[in-house]
């Protein structure tokens, strides 16, 4: 007992001497934070430079060569946006998940990363106008389940107004009469299936775009149908060459707004510039031509 | 990208990533190595407090402890990094900045897994201190040993020595949880292999990688620790245990 209690004792002694070293070492770093965090940027509010938040992992949107540059359809528009704003432009990257309280607390200022317009992410940030809705279109390994696309109309709009796109519905409905369609289960698109073309054909839902696209292969649905920027890479692949687009491919707000730009609420401002510069890209072809660049086809949204 | 080879993607030239890799694995590691050593002094300091006589300060160590083993240790690093950074903007807003101020994310980041390792590490010591047999102290005290000779002569060396094993348990939690850190955008081993999988888009192979470099780094630092407890536990080979 005597023992124990002296033991007691001592430790406490030791540990208390330990205690007050320890305080002095965390309240020295503190400061040392402190300081590091002041000579840290601070910046004026005349925009003369912007961060710019990605991913840098979202092959080809944007993505991270080894040697740490960025490149990809982002990256550039960027680098082209900012030329005409004349602003400069700083990219970062920053996990997905960390991207919107980057964002809020002013890490950076402007969000790119295949960023979707959703109700949502519109309560907490503001969005520019869309620079890419991506189209969805039909892969089949046989090219002549839909009519060929006519030559420099690789693209159909729709507006998702039954008047003006039901020609185009009507023509689905009566070459796919009869078809398996595979398609993921839970993707945006799966609504026009089922209110166009579920009650003349058969839908096989999958859980991930790889398998359909293996049942493809195999011949156990006869189309897929599945957004472009996914068959950009997957038609690349040797397993795949015997698939193609079947018919044209389908573009246009019946997709949802597309993805855009996001910055505070606050920076209406600055929102405002890279809205025209946005408006000015597509006018010009710019947009486009990137597009065809990284994924094969045109996702741009149409100039107003 | 994707027409490079496996080899090539995992290797030293311009399409690999294997450099890139390392550099990262060796973030991890310093992260880490950083994490223990914060968490060495936050630990001693609250297995410090938990033991005084003194009725507030154990119920700091309690709440300490109570608190950092309780939360999750992303929550952890959100509030130390987001919530700090706003702080510290919103106070340099109070003395006329303008604009951003960024916490360091590598010190952010060794500070929230410190944090962390600091209450698992506390518990260590504290057990430690609690397995030094009494009558040793009673005897160093009867040859005349100062309380400062004590500390340094019988104290220390035996609860370095019974601390050791559960040491090791806390720095494999903290090279684990120092993937955790990659969301604040710190070029780590996880954060590295996502940008190098999404980039390449070959998931499987990169997440493989990184897999495969925290074993060696566990595998290699576990093997340190056993040598260690060998070292130290060398003039006792004897004694019953």
């Amino acid at each position: 007992m005597m023992f124990n209690q002296m033991k007691k004792r001592f430790v406490e002694r030791a540990c208390r001497r330990a205690a007050a070293g320890v305080g002095t070492v965390v309240a020295a770093l503190g400061v040392a934070v402190a300081g590091l965090a002041m000579t840290a940027t601070a910046q004026a509010k005349e925009w003369t430079k912007v961060r710019v938040a990605l991913t840098g992992a979202y092959e080809p949107w944007n993505f991270t060569l080894p040697n740490g540059k960025l490149d990809g359809f982002e990256p550039e528009l960027l680098a082209d946006l900012c030329a005409r704003i004349k602003i400069e432009c700083e990219m970062g990257t920053q996990d997905f998940n960390g991207m919107i309280p980057a964002l809020q607390i002013g890490k950076f200022d402007v969000l790119m990363d295949s960023l979707s317009i959703t109700p949502e992410r519109q309560k907490a940030i503001a969005f520019s106008r869309p620079y890419a809705t991506t189209p969805v279109a039909f892969v089949s390994a046989d090219p002549n389940v839909l009519p060929k696309a006519p030559e420099g109309e690789p693209t159909v709009y729709l507006t998702g107004e039954a008047e003006h796109d039901k020609p185009v519905i009507d023509m689905l409905r009566e070459r796919l009469k009869g078809k398996t369609i595979g398609m993921q289960s839970g993707v945006s698109y799966h609504s026009f299936v089922d209110q166009h073309l579920s009650d003349v054909v058969k839908v096989r839902d999958y859980k991930t775009a790889a398998e359909h696209t293996l049942d493809l292969v195999a011949g156990r649905i006869d189309v897929a149908f599945d957004a472009v920027t996914y068959w950009s890479s997957a038609l690349g692949r040797p397993q795949n060459k015997g698939l193609g687009y079947a018919g044209q491919i389908i573009r246009g707000p019946i997709w949802g707004p597309g993805e855009a730009l996001g910055f505070r609420k606050s920076d209406d401002d600055l929102r405002r510039k890279f809205d025209e510069a946005i408006e000015a890209a597509l006018a010009d072809g710019t947009l486009s031509r990137l597009s065809e660049k990284w994924f094969k086809v045109d996702i741009t949204p149409r100039a107003e | 990208m994707a027409q490079a080879g496996i080899v090539e993607m995992l290797g030293f030239g311009p399409q690999g990533w294997g450099q890139v890799l390392l550099l990262a694995a060796m973030v991890t590691f310093l992260l880490t190595l950083a994490a223990m050593a914060a968490g060495a002094v936050f630990g001693i300091a609250i297995a410090a407090a938990k033991s005084s006589a003194h009725r507030g300060l154990r119920a700091l160590g309690e709440a300490y402890t109570t608190v950092f083993r309780g939360i999750p240790e992303l929550l952890v690093i959100y509030l130390f990094y987001f919530g700090g950074s706003s702080l510290l903007t919103s106070v340099g807003r109070l003395f006329g900045g303008e604009g951003f101020i960024g916490m360091p994310p590598f010190i952010v980041g060794a500070l929230a897994v410190g944090l962390i390792s600091g209450a698992y590490q506390a518990e260590v010591y504290r057990a430690a201190a609690l397995a030094v047999v009494p009558g040793e102290i009673e005897a160093a005290r009867a040859i005349g040993m100062s309380r400062s000779q004590v500390w340094r002569r019988v104290l220390a060396p035996q609860v370095l020595r019974f601390a050791l094993p559960g040491l090791g348990n806390v720095w494999q939690l903290s090279i684990k949880d120092s993937a955790l850190v990659s969301v604040t955008g710190l070029a780590e081993l996880m954060r590295t292999s996502q940008k190098a999988a999404g980039s390449t888009n070959e998931y499987f192979l990169f997440y493989i990688a990184a897999a495969v470099l925290y074993l060696v780094m566990t595998t290699f630092t576990g093997r340190a620790f056993s040598r260690l407890e060998a070292h130290t536990g060398r003039s006792l080979r004897r004694a019953a245990r």
